[in-house]
């Protein structure tokens, strides 16, 4: 396990150097900067070519990358030019707000998505099994921008039982974080747990037609442990596998309900960045996001080798 | 409003003199009023950013030596008096006495001149003292600005709130440009805590002093009164989403309420839908160094064919004004010269302009972007019109800051750059023309070299003595831009604000005041 462990932190170093090459070589090949966003809708020459001059823009970007990269190795990613805050700092604001939302989503996920797709598949052709899997469809179909507008209409509007926006941070006051982060919460987890249910109905169907399955049964075991110990032990590494999936876009893609719903997560900061043009913000907040995917990346490894020995001797 | 007036003394002086009228005071007390701001914000830093979304905010926590009033003329905020010297080379400042910042520190000249010397060194429209020789400060509560020549137009540049040089303490000078991140000011309000992409908190400044001078707010100056005991900035881009909130109650204020929602909002009794008339004029600039709109005639072609009430009905959604030229009707600056050049849609003449031009269907490019809708919406009508008179018209939609760029740095690729203009007209006609003359002309004269008789137009409106004779001067003007298409105003947009119907005090104006804003519980 730890021989694991230590291949995947070694190989996240050079994911990362070349992850912020081609950051930095992509945002700085976008026409635009961010002096026009800073500059506002009706500005003149003069006062962006102001801008650019006092935010070093105007320097060539060879000299702007070994800025870059001299400041990266001391640990320092720079200074947002919009925000003037550093990068880190801002980052650990976000981070948390995001990580929050994030971690209710995938609860909601993984409750609706599991719950549904092992249902559907023990009830596979039945009423129960098509249910399941139209609204499992209704939540990948719908875009969660819509959901969210039309549960802000419901819920907010008129049943008047939640905010329709704002954000409280879970550490002020829990309560208030569960009422301003439940729809945006929905509203990211029904896509997903659409796409969870029938990955999970579809594996749980191939292991339950295993040889395996049928001699479990033959031996007399309950259904409730066949299910559960034969049978979901064993189709969970695929399902840890969309999971990991699922994590990463949850960290990296709620910027749509961030955005309809006010909450100061970093899919909304790096959209602005990148709209923007905040080089240092989307160079660093890239590679922060960067550094928690492949994070995510190794625990869904560790996860397979605890779920499957094959995995952990083979590691080895 | 003003219940004394600022005193001019024939272009020698501004003097305060004590109010007669009882001052305006709070008819309650108390509350957070909840505003949904369209925009996010990026800084609190006044004197690095000219977007709205910051001034929005900034502007109820700073204060300059000079602002404008509800009619957008130049009124005396922290200064008590100014005075020009006759030889107009010098500008006398006495500052008002007992002003505090929102850290405690009383204000002197000494903050004065940091606040200068920080603008002059971060500010974006730091060209406003370019005439300036020098500033400085003889006693704690005088401040002297000595130019290098007479500028006429000096006080009106020096009140402009496009980027106001506001008054910081002199802790912060050496604070570089987009880092002022604690904003500290004498305005009524100060700041709590800022989370961009969220809100922006303000409270109550119990040591604020208002100006006597005056007996009410008045545009961003006046006399001033915080009513409220905290205001919060939420920022609510999502046009739905603000409507809800101000539906439940939730936001007591939003600005930018889209035009299919108002039938519904002006039936609920809770709410009061306040409109913004004039709030930008919706343009686009053509590229005179390129073809075939290097050629007069294919410009006038285009002007000819265009109808600008469908333009304006697809930009707005229907909530516009159509309106000639570079002024708004309620200005003083306004005038109609060159009216004849405006909303002809006359298909006939257009395909006459291009006979004379021997146009042969070269394509005619309009750069516009899909950030701001108004921009895309009126370049996607002008292209239909321009093609039902036989010009072939190709759409370039890139983003906002690409557009941006292309404009400034290419001469090549586009014939027509999509825009609105919203401070600067506001501010007057000095403040607009400049677009029209470098380094900011937007027509892209050809060589960089501006259209002479333009120029000349511009240097009169700057430096002819009278007032009369620099109205004359922008009237000039207009009508030379227009006649040489050198840009083409479609017509002003209406903001709509609204607010519930609890909330007193609340007037529109070109950012959401709060102060003489109060809540009835």
């Amino acid at each position: 396990m730890g021989a694991i462990l230590v291949r995947r932190l070694g190989s996240a170093v050079p994911i990362m150097l070349i992850v912020s090459l081609i950051t930095f070589g992509m945002i700085h090949l976008i026409p635009g900067d961010p002096a026009i966003a800073i500059a506002g809708l009706s500005a003149t020459a003069e006062q962006i070519a102001n801008i650019r001059h006092d935010l070093g823009l105007d320097q060539p970007v060879l000299t702007q990358l070994w800025r870059w990269y001299a400041n990266l190795f001391q640990g320092d990613l720079g200074r947002s030019l919009l925000l003037g805050q550093p990068v880190t700092h801002v980052m650990l604001l976000r981070l948390p707000v995001t990580l929050a939302l994030s971690a209710y989503a995938l609860a909601i996920t993984l409750a609706i998505g599991l719950v549904s797709g092992i249902v559907a598949a023990l009830k596979q052709n039945t009423w129960i099994d098509q249910a399941m899997m139209v609204f499992a469809m209704l939540g990948i179909s719908l875009p969660n921008f819509y959901l969210g507008l039309l549960m802000i209409i419901l819920f907010a509007v008129d049943l008047g039982w939640l905010p329709t926006g704002g954000y409280v941070a879970l550490a002020d006051d829990p309560l208030g974080w569960l009422a301003t982060s439940t729809m945006p919460a929905i509203s990211l987890a029904l896509l997903l747990a659409g796409l969870l249910a029938r990955i999970t109905r579809s594996t749980m169907l191939e292991v339950l037609r295993q040889d395996y399955i049928r001699t479990a049964r033959a031996k007399g075991l309950s259904n409730a442990r066949v299910v559960l110990k034969h049978a979901l032990a064993n189709a969970l590494i695929p399902i840890t596998t969309v999971v990991g999936i699922i994590v990463s876009l949850l960290i990296s893609g709620s910027v749509v309900t961030e955005t309809l719903f006010s909450i100061p997560g970093i899919g909304q900061l790096l959209t602005q960045a990148v709209l923007n043009r905040d080089y240092p913000m989307v160079q660093g907040g890239l590679l922060i996001t960067t550094a928690l995917l492949v994070l995510v990346n190794i625990l869904v490894d560790v996860c397979y080798a605890l779920l499957d020995p094959r995995v952990r001797y083979d590691g080895v | 409003m003003r219940r004394f007036a600022i005193t001019v003394l024939t272009g020698l002086g501004l003097a305060a003199t004590a109010a007669q009228a009882a001052p305006f005071k709070c008819p309650a007390t108390g509350g957070d009023l909840v505003f949904g701001q369209e925009a996010n914000i990026n800084t609190l830093d006044q004197m690095t950013s000219s977007t709205i979304s910051t001034r929005n905010i900034a502007m109820n926590i700073y204060e300059s030596l000079m602002t404008r009033d509800e009619n957008n003329h130049p009124i005396l905020e922290l200064a008590a008096s100014m005075t020009e010297a006759p030889d107009h080379l010098t500008y006398t400042f006495k500052l008002r006495p007992n002003i505090h910042f929102h850290n405690g520190k009383a204000m002197t000249s000494a903050d004065v001149v940091a606040s200068f010397d920080r603008y002059n060194k971060v500010g974006n429209q730091r060209s406003t003292l370019d005439n300036v020789k020098g500033w400085d400060a003889p006693d704690p509560m005088t401040f002297v600005i000595h130019m290098k020549v007479a500028q006429p137009t000096f006080i009106e540049a020096l009140s402009s709130f496009s980027v106001p040089i506001v008054i910081i303490p002199a802790e912060d000078r050496d604070v570089p440009a987009q880092q002022l991140t604690h904003p500290i000011g004498t305005g009524p309000f100060q700041l709590v805590e800022s989370v961009p992409g969220s809100f922006v908190k303000l409270k109550r400044y119990d040591g604020y002093q208002p100006n006597t001078s005056f007996d009410n707010r008045t545009g961003f100056g006046g006399y001033k009164v915080a009513c409220l005991d905290t205001v919060t900035f939420r920022i609510v881009t999502e046009p739905g989403a603000r409507v809800a909130g101000l539906k439940t109650g939730e936001l007591q204020g939003v600005e930018d309420l889209p035009t299919k929602s108002l039938p519904e909002l002006k039936k609920d009794t809770n709410i009061t839908v306040l409109p913004l008339n004039n709030w930008w004029i919706q343009i686009a600039n053509p590229n005179t160094s390129f073809p075939p709109t290097d050629n007069l005639l294919v410009r006038k072609a285009i002007q000819a064919a265009l109808d600008m009430d469908e333009i304006m009905d697809a930009a707005s959604d229907g909530n516009y004004k159509l309106n000639v030229g570079f002024q708004f009707p309620n200005q003083p600056d306004y005038t109609d010269a060159g009216k004849e050049t405006y909303n002809l849609h006359n298909a006939e003449l257009a395909k006459k302009y291009l006979a004379e031009a021997g146009y042969k269907g070269e394509p005619v490019i309009l750069l516009t972007n899909k950030d701001y809708p108004p921009m895309y919406n009126s370049a996607l009508v002008m292209q239909q019109q321009l093609q039902a008179v036989g010009i072939n018209a190709q759409m370039k939609v890139v983003d906002w800051p690409t557009s941006v760029q292309m404009m400034l740095n290419t001469t090549e690729g586009w014939n027509f750059h999509f825009t609105g203009w919203g401070t600067q007209p506001a501010l007057g006609a000095l403040a607009t023309m400049q677009f029209m003359v470098q380094p900011n002309s937007t027509y892209k004269p050809k060589g960089g070299i501006d259209d002479p008789e333009v120029l000349a137009a511009w240097r009169g409106m700057n430096d002819l003595p009278t007032a009369e004779g620099r109205q004359a001067a922008y009237a000039k003007m207009q009508q030379l831009v227009l006649e040489k298409v050198y840009a083409i105003p479609f017509g002003s947009f209406t903001k709509v604000q609204g607010v519930r119907s609890n909330v007193g005090g609340f007037v529109p104006f070109r950012i959401p005041r709060f102060a003489n804003v109060w809540m009835t519980h």
